[in-house]
């Protein structure tokens, strides 16, 4: 052991890490070192003697970390994709509140606002979900390019569909709930659902979606743009569109409360925002859409511009009050109807799908009965859109018990419990419904 | 095998010392978070309702029964690749045994994210291997389809663990064990079923019962081939999701530690009243047989199937490591080096790996000596409680590196550091220790079986002679045990190297950065993933080297030891 | 006792040539061994002598030898050990700590797949040779060493090796049980007609079981015969030091015209009359401890010595004085009874041989 231990010893003393410095800020950020180290060159080349500390943590391990350790906080700056987080943040009074000092940035980017409507944190960056394909892939396969969504529903697409769980990441969920706003509760529902039966895989990690398109682990992703568009710049025969329906979110930063460098967090919050700063965003690496329009005249060619394209993002008026109060609601719905089920689900659509094959040009009204009737039950949706806007309802999935008072009706796991018996009834009856159809 | 005398001062202290090291570390921080399953939703009072919820729901059920179908399967594919490579190293005379031995380490370190990603571009449904086969034959295997996936990647990547424990037990077994029985007309494989595997059972247990757990426990592979059907990753999706606390996944996390000692408790139970040691370690010489050539042939043949299968993920790391663009494609489009240069011109990166070396040397360094204690305590001595400290050590399986770096932040953020003036839970000490809780319970399965195998009678010599128990300790039994401490040490330090769910929740700054974390970084991104790969196959080297030269120390040992003893005794 | 010699059919083991080498260091060299069929013959040298080297060779461990291996006529040097038919038992007994007694016993039976009915028959016998009927179920580390002892040799015994193989059986066992699994080992080989190699390093050992024996030294066989003709006759010095006690003087022998005469380089000289194999030239002269007699009248020409007792040892049944005659000891052994002659040390003491067991060595 004596032998072990000698270069151990030596090592610590090489490797001692670096002690307290005077002129630091400290980021927390879900960003890839790719975005962070540009704006970390560029901040501290303004600011000699600065040291920015940009520390890389999931957004879910930064939530829980400035929360965790709020009492002896030592972040300057939270820096994430997911306005929900900050959400979560927000509401624990974890956050700070700033006026931004530069101007000419917009309300709205598409149909979502910009900035915390109580300013505490700012919008700085714009993203939307669409669809990615690998194009090797789809060549080799002879498989379709989508256009829309409702493409993405059509049996030629079985098995070859990667998504992320929206419980997972924050801009997936506000991708499901876009559509479920757009085409409303049921429709959209069973829209999600029949595409989620042509899913190859729901991904852990929002990222995961990306790197299987790039990988060719399946052909098409429903990813949010700048995960596309970096791809493609790193070289990957990968390309994106924007369906009609989607939702432009903006990326964001706050300032953590009792920031050690409050000072310094400021100026780095109005760097981001300034000309200077967004004009980063359109580095090959990074490729997100700024939210200053004037901006896009530097973009390359064929960068789309949510200010002039009207088509991006504004096809739904995002309701955000509406969306927030059934966040945790739609995720687990989600889970529990797709990713959890995944395998029943992929057997009931598929089952569909073979019946109408068989069945079509047949006209055999019969079949075509038990089809919709296997459809209908694929697209059931164990509770209403009332409910799911019900407050005490919806509670149940929230359980951060402010006051010891406080109660709640129903737990998580009851309800959950109920849902999964019925889907997994409704999708083994659509498979049998299905398989008998197409027997016809 | 337990002596009944009472422990002394120095051991009654040193277990109270262990004890509270791991009441601090392990016990209080997780129960700060855990609490909540048993925390009624309504009121906020103590409940067991939540228990109830669980067995109720038919999900959790079947991702119970999943888990252990997976685990299960996983032993008995780990014990497959696992069996002929310890054999046939310790009992033949074969060029390359100890980088066989090295080889069959490598698998442990699969860095995160990277391994996973090499393993689908080569046994993936749109894999290499798929795509060849779909090209030539017209057809594919669902290698990592669903739980298939799930059961290939665990046993790949923990089968090392039997390995490992396995071939120590075997090199610990009197030779005359094995000669009696050929002598007796025994021979191939009845031989080694009926004697040289029951001998080396406990070295097999304990590595089956660590990969069993292991896999039952583990999170990372599931989520990875994005199954959710089982325990352990629905623990995860419930506890890490944003903004919910939802109770099920600590009530998951508590039946995942509860279940984990029902497991350790069952695999002890089979052991029990067995005394596998051997008098006379070494007797009857070290020597090993020679094979004849169609014999030799065959062995390579057979161990190169198995270090080609096991190393697959590595090797897919290294073409990703050196590739331009793989995508949709048999191999990469082409080969460059500048992923390496990126990494090299990256001042992090020497950073992250001194840091690693450091943490997981430490790390492993702590596991091994609380490790060999609790063995010591447990076999050793009539202290009353001893094995709590081993099953609570062992627990550690089962916590969830989130909800232990959870429970770090909680219990240590307030905790002032004096002199440095830090909070205890960003200093980089913390993450050493939570290596070491978190790797404990290999090097303590290790330590274990090593102590297992050595005669008490041995010691007993020792103290007859005169030597106070820690001197007996330190000149005796540590030496014997020399193998097993060093396959433990080797375990942790490992996999220590390349653990990532603690020390992402408490890395608090990036000059305290592990490996790990700077892979993740990479895989953050498309045009990170060769950088990322390159980091990932330097960890592998960086801990392959030091597993080799581990190896190269006690074989030295061991010769030189048997170079000595055959001075005095028989040739 | 159903197990008779009939059971088993003694055969010869006959080693020509053998040369055995770990890697680079040659352990066995140029082995020629004859052991007639029911010999209980006796391997004995000092460690590392090649002794367990050798018996491991005909057990069929360890590289394989040059040479041959023959038993029964049957050349086995490339037959695995599994296929040899010759029963070992091991230093360290070597019991399976994992089956019970019956099972270890039982083992080579099962090997043999014999039916079962047989095998609890035949184990049953074997136990009852060695008298551990009782505790068949109980696991080796419940039982002592002696029992220990027994097993291995019910273990061995009972697939009716062609030859039985020791290997240092008794060294683990304490001094009184030794003497008497000893007797056991002979009375069981006796009973069984079984040809037997018995390894030792201890010449008592050896002396009380074997008929003959082999001294190994080296890698070589030095000497071999019955424990008689070895220590009266030793073919060499090794021989003759490993056997008890020798005074071994270096000289030159001379013919002289009534016989020899050899004059000792510490100026010890003495006349020889026994011719037979004597030559003349450099060589050693060799007399055993009780070969020296104390007194002042030796008999008719017999040279007297005198010399200074250095040390004496009391044995028991005799006494052991170490005499210094030139710068070099004599050691002369005295039957102890009471009143035997007692020397001081220092005190100078006249002595003379034996010439009837006084003999030449040419170097």
């Amino acid at each position: 052991m004596k032998i072990l231990l000698a270069p151990l010893l030596a090592l610590s003393v090489v490797a001692g890490p670096a002690l307290a410095e005077e002129k630091k800020l400290v980021v927390i950020t879900s960003f890839p070192k790719d975005l962070t180290s540009v704006f970390e060159a560029a901040f501290e080349k303004k600011h000699p003697g600065l040291d920015v500390e940009m520390l890389n943590k999931k957004t879910t391990a930064g939530v829980k970390y400035i929360q965790e350790t709020t009492a002896n906080n030592t972040s300057d700056l939270f820096w994430a994709s997911a306005p929900d987080a900050f959400e979560v943040l927000k509401g624990d009074g974890l956050l700070q509140k700033y006026d931004v000092k530069t101007t000419g940035i917009p309300e709205v980017v598409g149909s979502y606002p910009i900035n915390d409507p109580d300013g505490t944190y700012m919008g700085f960056a714009a993203a939307g979900y669409g669809i990615m394909w690998n194009e090797r892939y789809i060549k080799a396969k002879k498989l379709p390019v989508p256009a829309d969504w409702s493409d993405l529903e059509q049996p030629v697409y079985h098995g070859h569909i990667g998504m992320s769980a929206p419980s997972r990441s924050g801009t997936t969920h506000l991708t499901v709930e876009t559509l479920l706003q757009g085409e409303g509760w049921d429709k959209g529902w069973a829209t999600w659902k029949t595409i989620a039966g042509n899913f190859k895989t729901v991904t852990e990690r929002s990222f995961g979606v990306p790197d299987g398109v790039n990988s060719g682990q399946f052909g098409y992703g429903i990813v949010i743009d700048f995960f596309a568009f970096s791809s493609k710049a790193s070289g990957f025969p990968v390309d994106f569109i924007y369906p009609k329906v989607t939702t432009l979110v903006p990326a964001n930063i706050g300032i953590v409360k009792n920031a050690p460098n409050a000072v310094m967090a400021a100026e780095f919050v109005e760097f981001l925002l300034s000309n200077e700063g967004q004009e980063l965003l359109l580095d090959p690496k990074i490729m997100r859409l700024p939210v200053r329009p004037d901006i896009y005249a530097q973009a390359p060619d064929g960068f789309p511009n949510p200010f002039k394209d009207s088509s991006i993002g504004s096809a739904v008026t995002f309701d955000v009050v509406k969306s927030k109060d059934r966040y945790n609601l739609v995720n687990s719905l989600f889970d529990v109807m797709i990713t959890y089920r995944l395998e029943d689900l992929r057997a009931a659509v598929k089952a569909i799908q073979d019946a109408e094959a068989a069945q079509a040009g047949k006209d055999n009204a019969e079949a075509q009965q038990l089809i919709d009737e296997a459809k209908a039950l694929v697209a059931k949706t164990p509770i209403d859109e009332a409910t799911s806007l019900d407050k005490d309802f919806a509670a149940i999935f929230k359980k951060k018990r402010k006051k010891a008072s406080d109660k709640i009706e129903g737990r998580q796991a009851e309800v959950e419990q109920q849902w999964d018996a019925m889907v997994q009834a409704n999708y083994a009856k659509a498979v049998e419904l299905a398989n008998k159809a197409e027997s016809m | 095998m337990t002596n009944s005398i009472p422990g002394s001062w120095g051991t009654r202290s040193a277990a109270l010392l262990i004890f509270a090291f791991l009441l601090l570390f392990l016990v209080i921080p997780v129960s700060k978070v855990i609490f909540v399953a048993f925390q009624d939703p309504h009121s906020g009072s103590f409940t067991l309702i939540n228990f109830v919820d669980f067995f109720n729901t038919q999900l959790f059920r079947e991702s119970f029964l999943n888990s252990l179908y997976v685990a299960s399967m996983s032993v008995i594919l780990a014990s497959i690749f696992a069996i002929p490579l310890a054999y046939f190293t310790t009992r033949f005379n074969f060029g390359g045994a100890v980088i066989i031995q090295t080889l069959g380490v490598i698998p442990l370190i699969m860095p995160p994210f990277v391994g996973a990603v090499a393993m689908q571009l080569l046994f993936g449904d749109n894999g290499s291997i798929n795509l060849l086969l779909d090209e030539h034959f017209g057809f594919t295997i669902p290698f990592m389809q669903g739980l298939n996936g799930v059961i290939l990647v665990e046993s790949i990547h923990y089968f090392p663990f039997i390995l490992i424990n396995l071939s120590a037990a075997l090199d610990n077994i009197d030779r005359a064990m094995e000669e009696s029985a050929q002598n007796l007309g025994s021979y191939g494989v009845r031989l080694f079923r009926r004697i040289v595997f029951p001998l080396a059972m406990p070295g097999y247990i304990a590595g089956a019962a660590l990969v069993f757990l292991k896999v039952f426990d583990d999170l990372g592979t599931p989520l990875l081939l994005n199954v959710n059907n089982m325990l352990a990753p629905q623990a995860y999706l419930r506890i890490s999701s944003i903004g919910i606390s939802d109770p099920m996944g600590y009530v998951i996390s508590v039946i995942l530690v509860l279940f984990s000692l029902v497991a350790l408790w069952t695999s002890m139970l089979a052991l029990k009243g067995r005394d596998y040691s051997t008098v006379q370690k070494g007797g009857g010489g070290l020597m090993k047989r020679d094979l004849r050539p169609w014999e030799k042939l065959g062995s390579y043949f057979v161990i190169f199937l198995i270090l080609f299968l096991v190393l697959s993920p590595h090797i897919g790391l290294v073409l990703l490591s050196f590739g331009t663009i793989w995508s949709f494609s048999v191999l990469p489009d082409a080969y460059t080096v500048a992923h390496y240069a990126e990494v090299f011109s990256n001042d992090s990166s020497v950073r992250y790996i001194t840091n690693t070396l450091l943490y997981a040397g430490l790390a492993a360094f702590i596991d091994v000596i609380i490790g060999t204690a609790i063995a010591y305590l447990v076999f050793r001595t009539g202290i009353k409680g001893r094995k709590v400290l081993d099953y609570m050590a062992t627990a550690a399986l089962a916590v969830p590196g989130v909800v232990l770096g959870i429970g770090f932040l909680r219990t240590f953020h307030e905790f002032q550091v004096p002199l440095i003036d830090k909070p205890l839970a960003s200093w980089w000490v913390i993450i050493v220790i939570a290596l070491a809780i978190r790797r404990l319970p290999y090097a303590l399965r290790a330590c274990m079986a090593a102590l297992q195998q050595v005669s008490i009678a041995l010691e007993e010599a020792a103290q007859n002679v005169g030597a106070t128990r820690f001197r007996t300790v330190h000149k005796v039994v540590i030496p014997l045990m020399a193998g097993g401490i060093l396959a433990g040490f080797i375990t942790s330090f490992a996999t220590a190297a390349v653990e990532l769910s603690a020390t992402i929740m408490l890395t608090s700054t990036e000059a305290d950065a592990p490996l790990a974390y700077g892979i993740y970084i990479f895989m953050q991104s498309a045009a990170g993933r060769g950088p990322g790969a390159a980091l990932g196959i330097i960890a592998v080297i960086i801990v392959g080297l030091g597993t080799y030269l581990s190896h190269k120390v006690i074989e030295h040992y061991k010769h030189a030891h048997a170079t000595a003893s055959n001075e005095g005794g028989q040739p | 006792m159903t197990i008779t010699a009939s059971d088993i059919q003694s055969v010869s083991v006959d080693i020509e040539d053998l040369h055995l080498s770990f890697g680079d260091t040659k352990v066995l060299e140029g082995v020629n061994l004859s052991i007639p069929a029911g010999e209980f013959f006796a391997f004995l040298g000092p460690s590392g002598s090649g002794k367990s080297t050798l018996l491991r060779a005909i057990a069929g461990f360890g590289p394989r030898p040059r040479g041959s291996i023959r038993i029964g006529g049957v050349d086995i040097v490339d037959l695995p050990p599994w296929r040899r038919d010759v029963g070992m038992v091991f230093q360290s007994y070597a019991l399976w700590p994992h089956m019970t007694v019956e099972k270890n016993v039982a083992f080579g039976l099962v090997e043999r797949k014999l039916d079962r009915r047989e095998i609890k028959q035949r184990v049953g016998e074997a136990l009852e040779l060695v008298g551990l009927t009782e505790l068949a179920n109980r696991r080796p580390n419940q039982l002592s060493g002696g029992q220990q002892q027994r097993v291995a040799l019910a273990r061995t015994v009972v697939i009716r090796p062609k030859v039985l193989l020791l290997d240092e059986p008794l060294s683990n066992l304490d001094a009184n049980l030794r003497v008497q699994m000893r007797r056991d080992i002979l009375n069981l080989q006796q009973q069984l007609k079984l040809t037997t190699i018995f390894v030792t390093h201890d010449q008592e050992e050896a002396n009380t079981t074997s008929s003959r024996m082999a001294v190994l030294d080296k890698g070589v066989i030095q000497q071999v015969g019955t424990p008689v003709e070895l220590y009266d006759t030793p073919a060499n010095r090794f021989v003759a030091e490993f056997l008890g006690h020798a005074n071994i003087i270096d000289g030159v022998l001379h013919k002289t015209e009534k016989g020899f005469e050899f004059i000792g380089d510490n100026g010890l000289h003495s006349s020889l009359d026994r011719t037979s194999g004597n030559e003349t030239g450099r060589g050693m002269l060799i007399f055993r401890p009780q070969n020296a007699h104390f007194g002042t009248k030796p008999p008719e020409e017999t040279e007297l010595y005198s010399g200074v007792v250095e040390y004496q040892e009391f044995l028991g049944s005799s006494r052991r004085f170490a005499v210094n005659i030139n710068g070099k000891h004599v050691l002369i052994e005295t039957p102890h009874t009471s009143g035997d002659p007692n020397f001081c040390i220092g005190e100078q003491v006249s002595f003379y041989l034996d010439r009837e067991n006084v003999f030449f060595l040419n170097a």
